[in-house]
């Protein structure tokens, strides 16, 4: 990416040839940029009322953000008396961000801004049993065409942020310096290596669930929660958890693996993921369709050949009464997880997704029924219980916000941002040099791929 | 046949089955005399024209009057203009095809913040949610149509061929999942032919794009459009120069259909339904209005389309006889099937 180097080059000696005192003072530039950032602050007055800085200090780090490109005061605001205030804003077309989810059946891509705004996606069937070497091909191939989709100044990725359909074992902080495990038969695979060589960024990578989290926090259903929980319904079952407007990630990344709990239904003892999984929804489906049980589910068994949860749910949604019961088992098996959750972390809002959840009310229904017959009064007082509208754009919406918060943090940011570019940060530029030599052309093939 | 894509959101495809109205739909929706806008990227094409048909005809049986349809000729500025005009006149629906991404975001999201139920035609723009921002996604299933055209366009190939994609230079929902998945076949099932990628900002310069792409490409032995009418540009400026070759697109236009008939150049058609299209979206409209939950994408299968099938097709596709053009071009050969 020899476009990027010289970018950054430019970028860097804008950054030496500056002589003041800010670079002995990255902690106020840091707190002003992230105070415009988030909203929490859009006039020079409000930051100097919020982050109770004195004018000239406020007056000097503008100046110096503004030089590096990262705000920008441009616009007026509203005038309340006076002369109308100059807005501060955040560059968030400064750069962008490359996303992508990776689940058991689908692969989505997108491009975010700098503020975590989706500006494309694109989605499509996938088998990740595949070897991951063509999970890689196809991800850097559509990232290639997404990125031929953009133009001007601000086109040139900051950070790529992946969506995984496992917990990723990381304990949070920078940047990934290297793969961590993520599907058994994927070990060893070089995601995170062969996409900082081939696109120069820095790499983040949460668990789908941690995502989708985040995307119904910042985009969905969730924003401006400061108490949330997530459930994703799908051949697995997880909880994304949101504790003080935060997602709440447990000691190694594993919060919220409620699939993994024993339960029992009727005569049989299993794990939640075993009893109310998709798996188990299509396994059901496909009996009644074969018993003789359902006429509807027979017809679409005869015409796909198999049923999936899918059209079990879409059976479900005609009416179709053996389909309806086996969505409401589930949804109450779930329901009684869920209600355990919600009694200790006490929710304003949950939110059913998944293909299952979103395509039909059935299966929110008996989760409704099962979480407010099982909770204390006090805590279904004022809780909604809601489908996710959002669907996969939610992993990868999620996604750009783990990116942008990692870019943004303040131990990321205070080794940047006077050089005005995330890939200038040292360690990233070690990295950089570490899996370049030798540099090969194009990504490298997966060392442990499935055949 | 089933659906090869998802939806915008990643959502599996639901079958037009699933928005069928029963007669007590029909009768409930009678009974409420509903109101609703249709606003077009177009009215000047036979696509457009044959949605608007199927919508109106449908929305006629139900007992709904279509109090305006819009012509947005394609601009962004029109359709946001018409939008915000529709948005007084309040009518219980608007069925709508954003002709742009986030240019028009804005202003579809605001008609259903104001309680009208939004239908959406074969695009979303970014950041519109379904059951939020509009209520359901009708279109073709336009990964299937790239899929059908790779499939039936390889044939025609010599190994080691170098093929040109002529793509749409602006983000939407349809011929971008066109793009991608024709050349997500040909990448998959023909690993030996080379693809080259240009892109027209606008139909009035697809025939120069075409050229361009020619010129630093001589060696291109075949080409894919991501639709029939630039296609038609494309190839009568290829032909002036004197560029042949196989070529695939989408949709069944008239000119196409005649040259399919003719034998070449254009080889391969996936075609789209756009009076049964119109059709789903009145249906997908008229249970949102009745208060019914609507799947968030509603996909229809495309056909595949060669010489041997074009008179029954263009029948299907166009709810008319196939055009003289077409007829006296099969005849030999459908004298030869005799």
């Amino acid at each position: 990416m020899q476009a990027l180097d010289r970018e950054d080059e430019g970028t860097r000696s804008r950054g030496r040839g500056r002589p003041r005192g800010s670079e002995t003072a990255s902690g106020s530039v840091i707190e002003i940029l992230n105070l415009v950032r988030t909203g929490q602050a859009t006039t020079r007055q409000e930051i100097e009322r919020v982050g109770e800085f004195g004018r000239a200090i406020v007056a000097d780090r503008l100046a110096l953000l503004t030089e590096l490109g990262l705000v920008d005061e441009s616009e007026l605001g509203a005038a309340t008396g006076g002369r109308a205030p100059r807005l501060v804003r955040f560059a968030a077309d400064r750069g962008r961000v490359l996303v992508a989810t990776l689940d058991q059946a689908a692969l989505g891509v997108g491009i975010a801004d700098l503020s975590g705004r989706l500006l494309m996606e694109h989605h499509e069937p996938a088998d990740l049993t595949e070897p991951a070497t063509t999970i890689l091909d196809r991800v850097t191939s559509l990232f290639d065409w997404i990125l031929s989709r953009q133009s001007g100044p601000g086109a040139a990725p900051w950070a790529i942020s992946l969506s995984v359909p496992a917990p990723v074992a990381e304990a949070g902080g920078t940047f990934l310096t290297e793969t961590p495990p993520i599907l058994p038969g994927w070990e060893g695979a070089p995601f995170v290596e062969a996409l900082v060589r081939r696109y120069g960024t820095p790499v983040w990578m949460r668990s789908s669930v941690e995502t989708m989290t985040m995307g119904e926090l910042h985009g969905g259903a969730g924003m401006g929660c400061t108490a949330m929980l997530f459930v994703k319904v799908g051949k697995r079952i997880g909880a994304g958890l949101v504790c003080d407007g935060r997602l709440w990630r447990g000691a190694l990344g594993a919060a919220g693996l409620i699939g993994q709990l024993t339960i029992q239904a009727g005569e049989r003892t299993g794990t939640l993921d075993a009893l109310a999984g998709s798996e188990m929804i299509a396994r059901e489906g496909q009996a009644a369709a074969e018993e003789g049980r359902s006429t509807l589910l027979a017809d679409l068994h005869r015409r796909h050949g198999a049923l999936g949860a899918a059209e079990v749910s879409q059976a479900a949604q005609m009416g179709d009464r053996v389909a309806m019961e086996i969505l409401s088992q589930s949804g109450r098996l779930i329901g009684h997880v869920v209600a355990t959750l919600a009694n200790a972390l006490n929710p304003e809002i949950i939110v059913l997704s998944g293909s299952v959840a979103q395509s039909n009310d059935i299966l929110l229904a008996a989760v409704r029924e099962a979480v407010y017959g099982a909770s204390h009064p006090l805590v279904t007082r004022d809780l909604r219980i809601v489908r996710s509208q959002m669907s996969s754009s939610a992993g990868l919406l999620g996604a750009a916000m783990v990116a942008v918060e990692g870019l943004f943090a303040p131990p990321m940011l205070k080794d940047w941002i006077l050089q005005g570019r995330p890939m200038a940060h040292p360690s990233f530029t070690a990295l950089r040099e570490r899996f370049e030599e030798p540099a090969p052309a194009q990504p490298a093939a997966p060392r442990n791929a499935r055949a | 046949m089933s659906i090869a894509g998802l939806g915008p959101h990643g959502e599996r495809a639901s079958p037009p089955q699933r928005v069928a109205l029963s007669p007590a739909d029909i009768d409930a929706a009678r009974e409420k005399g509903f109101r609703v806008a249709i606003v077009m990227h177009t009215l000047e094409s036979d696509f457009a024209r044959q949605q608007l048909q199927g919508l109106a005809g449908t929305m006629g049986d139900c007992g709904t009057a279509v109090i305006e349809v819009v012509d947005c000729g394609f601009s962004p500025e029109a359709q946001i203009a018409g939008l915000d005009r529709l948005l007084h006149e309040a009518p219980d629906a608007v069925i709508s095809l954003p002709v742009a991404n986030a240019a028009v975001a804005a202003a579809h999201a605001q008609l259903s913040a104001a309680g009208i139920s939004l239908v959406l035609l074969d695009n979303v723009p970014t950041g519109l949610l379904p059951g939020k921002d509009y209520v359901a996604l009708v279109s073709a299933d336009n990964s299937g149509l790239g899929r059908i055209a790779a499939e039936l366009l390889a044939p025609h190939l010599p190994n080691g061929a170098e093929i040109g994609i002529l793509g749409y230079d602006a983000d939407f929902f349809a011929t971008n999942e066109r793009e991608l998945a024709f050349s997500r076949w040909m990448r998959r099932e023909r690993p030996d032919i080379t693809l080259r990628t240009s892109r027209f900002g606008s139909i009035r310069v697809a025939g120069e794009t075409a050229l361009s792409l020619w010129t630093a490409q001589p060696a291109l032995s075949g080409i894919f459009v991501v639709w029939d009418t630039p296609a038609r540009e494309a190839l009568s400026a290829l032909a002036r120069q004197g560029w042949t070759g196989p070529v695939a697109t989408i949709d069944l236009g008239r000119d196409v259909a005649a040259s399919l008939a003719r034998g070449g150049p254009v080889v391969a058609v996936a075609a789209q339904q756009p009076h049964y299209q119109g059709v789903i979206a009145a249906q997908t409209a008229i249970l949102a209005m009745l208060g019914q939950l609507t799947p968030d994408w509603v996909a229809l299968p495309g056909i595949p389309v060669t010489r041997a099938n074009v008179a029954e097709s263009f029948q299907t596709v166009w709810r008319r006889p196939a055009p003289p053009e077409v007829l006296t071009a099969l005849l030999p050969s459908r004298r030869e099937k005799k």
